[in-house]
């Protein structure tokens, strides 16, 4: 098994009355991408800079590379890159010039792989910040988090700005550098990329972690929907008598509902007619979403 | 500390400041320079004028008998514009390298790479202790400039002394920015508070100058150890006196930042 490169116990960030992250126990394995998946102000952002220590814990605590989070933040930051949500660098300067800061900062030679991000994400590194567009800005944000090839990356809201196209080489970025054997957070409320990109996915609700599950595993545990047709009458009584279903219609001869857990009890009741037209349709991962947060605090 | 960060940091602090020795130097410079040369035409009645001003408002503007171009010089630029002009520019630099810095959310990138936040703030206090030092020398280099041009016969050696001095108290009131900065991360209450203390400062001294009543005030104010160097030379206890103090406000401001949160 992969040794955890993150681990947070407990981790809670209160700023005043509000509250940041509550109680946050997490681990993220080397070589993994980890969705953090939330709609804005849920406490992604607070996590990552807790990570940071751009914010201070006000209880539990956070290790990275078996490290502390705050007694050795300069041991940890020498092996991460960051893209903040909302990128920003000083508008007069140059992503040349930005890089250069950052990588002196960095104690490094030369610029590292900024050059070959650059003409991969097709950046203009010699033009002001401030001059480009904002699309064209992010990718300087993600030229700057992943040139010096860091172990770990931390990246909110990475693809915000990006064209479609832009999206698929970034999203190809992250692949490559999982299988580089990097380990990626990745803060986003874009289910799709979160789908199409990443190991395991957790959940945030108002600073709290909801759940933790591989992609799959929180689509495949999901309630599926089913729609069905039979050659005959559907008893409604029968159907809602079995374990998982839910949302029941029955319109004479067709019914939809929805199934939690195993579908043999559904499958094996309805062959019991000729079974004329059957649909299962997985959730996507928008609906577990929405399933999670329709749901009430503490239930989910 | 690393070195090579605070380097950085501070180089980083020079490019933003890199229009500064012209933007600030050249306004300041070129008032000094039209005061220089000016005095060969009014320096026969200048005397006459200083000795029918109160002998109160004498001492508080350095005014003597304005018998010497350094003398004029330093009752006109040097005893009020160029020290807070340039404490001013101190607080204003310091401003833009870290609290405005982090409010517009700049630092999240450079605070996620290997540096410490005291190196950052010492970067940007050494870088601005170096412009001030080159705005400094924009007026000074005006200023002689000037009087060899109309032969005021400002002694160079004066000029610079007198140029030197604004310069530590610079330093004061840069310390006092970045520990308010330190404390509060932000850049309007900075600016306020750095340029209140300042102003309330200069105040004090002018009116303990003014009133004896008063001069208690002057214990509380910088400008205590602010004289006249351009007509006495350099008071050296005073000169490290007040650049010690800035730094140790620096200081006191940079640990502060360590301890507290990010402004998002």
């Amino acid at each position: 098994m992969a040794e955890p490169v993150v681990v947070t116990e407990r981790l809670t960030k209160r700023y005043g009355r509000n509250r940041g992250i509550e109680g946050i126990s997490l681990r993220i394995l080397r070589g993994e991408v980890f969705g953090l998946l939330g709609p804005n102000g849920a406490g992604k952002t607070t996590l990552i800079r807790t990570l940071l220590n751009l914010l201070h814990p006000t209880g539990g605590s956070a290790r990275i590379f078996g490290l502390d989070s705050r007694r050795d933040s300069r041991a940890i930051r020498a092996r991460i890159g960051n893209l903040p949500g909302d990128f920003v660098a000083d508008r007069r300067m140059t992503g040349r010039e930005l890089l250069r800061y950052l990588a002196a900062l960095r104690g490094m030679d030369g610029l590292g792989r900024a050059e070959e991000l650059a003409a991969r994400l097709r950046a203009d590194l010699d033009r002001p910040i401030g001059a480009l567009s904002r699309g064209n800005r992010q990718k300087i944000g993600i030229i700057q988090a992943l040139f010096h090839a860091p172990e770990l990356l931390l990246l909110d809201e990475p693809t915000s700005g990006l064209d479609p196209l832009m999206q698929e080489e970034f999203l190809r970025l992250v692949r490559e550098e999982r299988a580089a054997g990097r380990t990626v957070l990745l803060s986003s409320h874009e289910l799709d990329e979160v789908q199409r990109v990443c190991d395991r996915v957790g959940l945030i609700r108002s600073g709290r972690l909801v759940t933790v599950e591989p992609v799959e595993g929180l689509l495949d545990n999901a309630p599926r929907r089913v729609s069905v047709r039979v050659d005959g009458r559907i008893e409604e009584a029968e159907l809602a008598a079995l374990p998982g279903v839910s949302d029941l219609r029955v319109n004479g001869e067709a019914a939809t509902f929805r199934v939690s857990g195993e579908l043999d009890p559904v499958v094996k009741a309805l062959a019991a007619r000729r079974v004329v037209d059957l649909e299962v349709a997985r959730p996507t991962l928008e609906e577990v979403f929405v399933a999670y947060y329709e749901a009430p605090e503490g239930t989910a | 500390m690393s070195g090579a960060a605070v380097i950085a940091a501070a180089r980083e602090a020079l490019r933003r400041n890199r229009r500064a020795p012209l933007t600030w130097g050249l306004p300041l410079g070129g008032l000094a320079a039209l005061i220089v040369a000016i005095y060969p035409s009014m320096a026969d009645n200048l005397t006459t004028l200083a000795r029918e001003y109160p002998e109160a408002l004498r001492e508080a503007f350095n005014v003597g008998d304005l018998s010497t171009p350094e003398e004029f010089l330093n009752a006109e630029m040097f005893s009020l514009i160029v020290p807070l002009a340039v404490g001013y520019f101190m607080i204003r630099s310091i401003v833009s390298a870290l609290p405005a810095a982090e409010e517009a959310g700049e630092l999240d990138v450079v605070l996620a790479t290997p540096v410490e936040r005291r190196e950052l703030v010492a970067g940007a206090f050494l870088a601005s202790l170096l412009t001030s030092a080159a705005v400094l020398l924009v007026v000074l280099a005006l200023t002689l400039l000037a009087s060899l041009i109309v032969d005021a016969g400002l002694g160079a050696g004066a000029a610079l002394a007198g140029a030197a001095e604004v310069w530590p108290l610079g330093v004061f009131f840069g310390g006092v920015a970045a520990l308010i900065a330190g404390l509060t991360g932000r850049a309007a209450l900075v600016t306020a508070l750095s340029g209140g203390i300042l102003v309330a400062m200069y105040v004090f001294d002018l009116a303990g100058k003014m009133a004896d009543d008063f001069s208690f005030l002057r214990h509380f104010s910088a400008f205590r150890l602010y004289g006249q160097a351009m007509v006495d030379g350099i008071d050296p206890p005073a000169f490290i006196g007040l650049a010690l103090a800035g730094l140790l406000l620096a200081a006191v401001g940079a640990v502060a930042f360590e301890r507290r949160d990010v402004a998002v």
